[in-house]
């Protein structure tokens, strides 16, 4: 498929923890870990999970990208394992 | 044995969150996929007529439940990237380990997992044609079915499992009692988040009011997809495994913000 590391960044968002919270002090040295395309690095940045989605990202994993903004660092939908 | 209930409920997330803030984080977050961010909202009163709806449509289910004294619930569901990732989507797949266990936000279960019987429908499927994938290390509930990334199986193939578990349900001594997850009609992840295709719905209940389920089978994923239906997937597989039997109780209630909630139950079979 296309975008997988796009896809992989986002999923690891959710699912590990030490991943997330590295990402919150240097989210630019995470993303150097996947092979990304400039373009997918400018949509991640951006944080519209729209944007993404015309990437090719499956919706739900979209949403991951939200949690690394203030507003939605406490959101309930990621207390689920 | 004969199954001795069948059931299927929706589960959405805010079925489990309480009314107000739990509420508005969900629509917060799953809203930032409709095109203007935002879509309309229940208000306070109408989540809390929702969250007593649904309590007393899981009443019905659980006293049925309780009433055909199962030794085993097999549980039908589907996952969205939290158990599976694209290096490796199942279609099928029965978890063998010893327990099966999940959480979401304050409520977490842990439960014994029945391996035996999920190993009697793995080995009935390979007999039949019917290839799951399985493993024991994956904290899924018992059989999962991809519901949620293209390509999706076919209605006809999952009412084909349905069929297939309960064979082994007969074959079991075993009181042995099922459950679908998910739907009814939803888009989450979607610019569509909020549409709720109730016409649809409202026809899948009826089907299955009237012992009709077999004439599902000739949907496509393509046209559950368009109804935002897919997760009515795990749903073909209890109607398969019901095949004529009318369903004795169906409620149905739209939650205003993205799920048709939907509950079944089947007291004769």
């Amino acid at each position: 498929m296309s975008c997988y590391d796009l896809s992989r960044l986002l999923f690891d968002l959710k699912m590990n923890e030490s991943l997330y919270q590295r990402s919150l002090k240097d989210f630019e040295g995470v993303m150097g870990e996947y092979e990304l395309t400039a373009e997918e690095k400018d949509a991640l940045r951006a944080g519209d999970p729209r944007k993404l989605r015309q990437l090719g990202v499956h919706g739900m994993l979209c949403l991951y990208i939200k949690r690394l903004q203030p507003e939605f660092r406490d959101n309930i939908y990621w207390q689920q394992k | 044995m004969p199954l001795v209930s069948a059931m299927a409920a929706s589960h959405a997330p805010n079925i489990l969150l309480e009314p107000g803030r739990e509420w508005e984080d969900f629509m917060d977050l799953h809203y930032s996929m409709a095109p203007q961010g935002t879509a309309s909202r229940p208000t306070f009163e109408q989540q809390k007529k929702l969250r007593r709806d649904a309590e007393a449509a899981f009443g019905v289910l659980r006293k049925d439940l309780e009433q055909a004294q199962p030794d085993v619930l097999i549980v039908i569901a589907n996952d969205q990237f939290v158990n599976f990732f694209w290096n490796n989507i199942p279609t099928f797949f029965v978890t063998i380990g010893d327990e099966v266990k999940g959480q979401f936000t304050r409520h977490s279960f842990r439960y014994r997992n029945h391996k035996e019987l999920g190993k009697a429908i793995i080995r009935a499927g390979m007999d039949k044609g019917i290839d799951f994938s399985y493993g024991p290390k994956i904290p899924v509930l018992p059989i999962y079915v991809n519901t949620w990334v293209d390509p999706a199986p076919s209605p006809r193939r999952c009412y084909q499992v349905g069929e297939l578990i309960r064979e082994v349900a007969e074959n079991s001594a075993e009181r042995v009692a099922i459950l679908a997850t998910g739907g009814l009609s939803h888009f989450p992840g979607s610019p569509r988040i909020g549409e709720i295709d109730e016409t649809f719905d409202h026809k899948l209940l009826e089907v299955m009011r009237e012992g009709k389920g077999k004439n599902l089978v000739d949907y496509s994923v393509q046209d559950l997809l368009q109804a935002g239906d897919t997760e009515f997937l795990n749903w073909m597989v209890v109607i398969g495994a019901v095949g004529d039997a009318k369903a004795s109780y169906t409620a149905y209630m739209p939650d205003f913000v993205a799920t048709g909630w939907g509950f079944v139950s089947w007291r004769s079979l």
